[in-house]
């Protein structure tokens, strides 16, 4: 009750629980369901919840290297309002082992006391993932303690038509003018209809040094604000066809001609090029967008007599397996590639493959060496950031 | 005495099934509408709220952009809606009076459910293979010489955000003009041309009165739901054409509960405005109907 006083804060959870008490008799079934769930946790068995490029066509690496099985639910966490949910008043650490989020939304996670501390000593390929990943913004609260492991990451940029736009193939370095302010992708050229549009933005006038932003992918209210004013800007004077949402209309986007020039996610690209169209993934002087997966061990896992077990998994995520699988099917840099690239040549896997994996190694070397930008799932004013974006999608 | 029995029994089963839908109905529909209200009022803080009293949430939803999208939102729902009324009206009165029953009847019948059983995305985004740069459309201009450059206006602009709204609603048009073209007795009609009424004088006079219920629930069946409509406007739209839909769905992607909770209580107030209006306008022409039924009595 002394929550309800004036002023005092209020947490989310008890509201929505207590809003959801008018209609408990209504969810009966489904409490009943829950409580059988969370009494027949199976050892054996690792539950993870995580965005739907974090699974594997097929698990039985995973159960052939650990003894485990692999319960895997899909979820997509780039939306972290209802990743959020699932964790706060839907309880997603009873039902799961590992929680799997864009790295930066587990960092208020920690502070609601949802996740549990690692103990780093327990995971044996840990130790040689590079500094500069572990303690990267989004992964690390500063606290000098460790939260969540990297799972993989990516410096995205943008797809193109080398042969339609003239333009070099990669790894000869393009910049980010072509996507924003090019006479020739004017009405030709796509972006995110989402905030990440606005850090774009962000970015661009940091580099161009045309203004003040101390971190394009956490801005304050008047930054993000100079940044959309600048998106508006080139969205009036007709640069952008569309502003996508998922990752199918990026993929319609090349296939129906309607751009020349898109900001999208690396495996869109590959997708396209496999359709046959002669599409490049940029490698950029000026910037890349840099972000990451991270996995951690929900509070209410700690506790569980599987703890042994759910290591074990976290580990194997870390190990060259998943890595070198992940770099050919997605096109991913893994947290160990270095593990990645002898476990494919252990397996005796074919050329082309294990170039696949060497890619993300160059990648590491070459995009990871340029001026990055890592963005987090939740910028700190994410109200602004909202504000401004549908002010940007109004103009 | 067993009758009188069988009677109160009857009477305290119905008034148990009432009293059960009635606490069914607050618990369904009114809490969670009375939650949205408590909530458009509560400052959020974070992931949290703080429990003071406060109408930030509004002043965040009034500013110039967001009444922009809601004035968009509504010109376009009342813009299709009127299209829907102006296609539906012909094609229901058709299919009620006009179409003998049989296989045809029946067959388009079903074919009205069909809307209802696809995904609206799947519905929608074939628009954008008729629509699109390489689309249909643009390839019949460009080898008929009648545009050599596609035209970009006719996808992801209002155009085809009006285009692709037309076909998922159509159903919800035409089931309740349908319905009430159907209940006119045709005695009434052949009355009317008995009279020397002409087919525009008949459906003036005698059809359009009596089917007046049915053309304001089929309005209020299409408008409604199109106002929550973000299929349309986001895969048709394609960022080009913010409607109110998409302003929920980033106010929650947010977590900025209180301004999609005032947004949403102030859609609820302009619908509860709209159903007023609509209900005056229905009470006098009743009462005025009801006066020339008097005065052809007496």
């Amino acid at each position: 009750m002394t929550d309800h006083k004036k002023g005092r804060p209020l947490r989310r959870r008890s509201v929505l629980k207590a809003l959801a008490a008018g209609t408990a008799a209504l969810a009966a079934p489904s409490l009943i369901h829950h409580s059988i769930r969370r009494a027949h946790a199976a050892p054996g068995t690792i539950r993870m919840m995580g965005g739907p490029t974090v699974a594997l066509k097929d698990w039985s690496q995973f159960e052939k290297d650990t003894g485990l099985k692999m319960e895997f639910t899909s979820f997509n966490v780039d939306d972290v309002g209802a990743l959020y949910n699932e964790i706060l008043a839907n309880d997603a650490g009873e039902r799961f082992d590992l929680i799997n989020t864009l790295a930066g939304v587990q960092k208020p996670m920690v502070k609601q006391g949802q996740v549990a501390q690692l103990d780093t000593s327990r995971l044996k390929n840990y130790a040689g993932i590079a500094d500069s990943v572990k303690r990267s913004p989004v992964l690390y609260a500063g606290d000098d303690k460790d939260w969540a492991v990297p799972l993989y990451y990516n410096a995205d940029s943008f797809g193109y038509y080398p042969e339609k736009l003239g333009l070099a193939r990669p790894p000869e370095a393009l910049n980010w003018d072509i996507l924003l302010n090019n006479e020739k992708t004017l009405g030709k050229a796509s972006i995110d209809g989402d905030n990440i549009a606005l850090m774009i933005g962000g970015m661009y006038l940091k580099d161009r040094k045309l203004a003040e932003i101390a971190d394009p992918a956490n801005m304050t209210a008047s930054e993000v604000k100079t940044a959309a004013d600048y998106m508006i800007e080139r969205k009036k004077a007709g640069q952008f066809r569309n502003l996508w949402k998922t990752y199918d209309e990026q993929i319609a986007n090349f296939v129906n001609g309607e751009v020349l020039v898109q900001r999208c996610w690396e495996p869109a690209v590959k997708d396209v090029k496999g359709r046959g169209q002669d599409v490049e993934y940029a490698t950029c002087s000026d910037f890349h967008i840099n972000w990451m997966h991270a996995t951690s061990i929900p509070v209410q896992a700690a506790a569980r007599e599987n703890l042994e077990e759910i290591y074990r998994a976290l580990d194997w995520f870390l190990g060259g397996s998943y890595a070198a699988e992940l770099a050919v099917l997605r096109g991913y840099t893994g947290s160990r590639m270095d593990l990645g690239l002898e476990y494919a040549k252990a397996a005796g896997w074919p050329a082309d493959k294990i170039a696949a994996v060497e890619a993300n190694i160059t990648k590491v070397k070459t995009k990871f060496l340029n001026p990055n930008f890592w963005i987090g799932g939740a910028p700190d004013d994410l109200a602004a950031h909202d504000a401004e974006m549908a002010r940007f999608r109004n103009a | 005495m067993s009758a009188m029995r069988k009677g109160q029994a009857g009477t305290g089963v119905e008034q148990a099934a009432i009293g059960t839908i009635t606490v069914l109905w607050v618990l369904g529909v009114l809490l969670p509408i009375l939650s949205l209200l408590v909530i458009s009022f509560i400052q959020g803080k974070g992931l949290g709220f703080v429990w003071a009293f406060s109408t930030k949430a509004y002043a965040d939803i009034l500013v110039d952009f967001r009444i922009e999208i809601v004035l968009r939102t509504l010109r376009i729902v009342a813009a299709v809606t009127l299209i829907e009324l102006l296609l539906a009206f012909p094609f229901a009165l058709w299919l009620a009076k006009g179409l003998k029953p049989g296989w045809l009847k029946s067959t388009l019948l079903i074919l009205l459910v069909v809307p209802f059983f696809l995904s609206p995305a799947a519905r929608t985004i074939v628009w954008r293979s008729i629509l699109g740069s390489e689309g249909l459309v643009n390839i019949f201009l460009a080898q008929t010489g009648i545009s050599p450059e596609p035209v970009s206006w006719l996808l992801f602009s209002e155009f085809s955000v009006h285009l692709g709204l037309i076909g998922p609603y159509f159903p919800s048009m035409v089931w309740p003009l349908f319905i009430s073209f159907s209940l006119i007795d045709d005695e009434l009609i052949k009355a009317s041309r008995d009279l020397g009424a002409d087919a525009f004088t008949t459906l003036r006079h005698v059809v359009v009165p009596l089917a007046l219920p049915g053309i304001a629930a089929g309005l209020v069946f299409t408008a409604i739901p199109m106002l929550g409509d973000n299929v349309a406007s986001t895969l048709l739209g394609g960022g080009n054409v913010a409607l109110i839909a998409e302003s929920f769905d980033d106010l929650i992607r947010a977590m900025n509960y209180p301004g999609a909770a005032a947004l949403a209580s102030l859609l609820v107030l302009a619908m509860l405005l709209a159903f007023l209006v609509a209900r005056l306008v229905l009470a006098r022409r009743q009462a005025s109907e009801g006066g020339i039924f008097a005065e052809m009595q007496a």
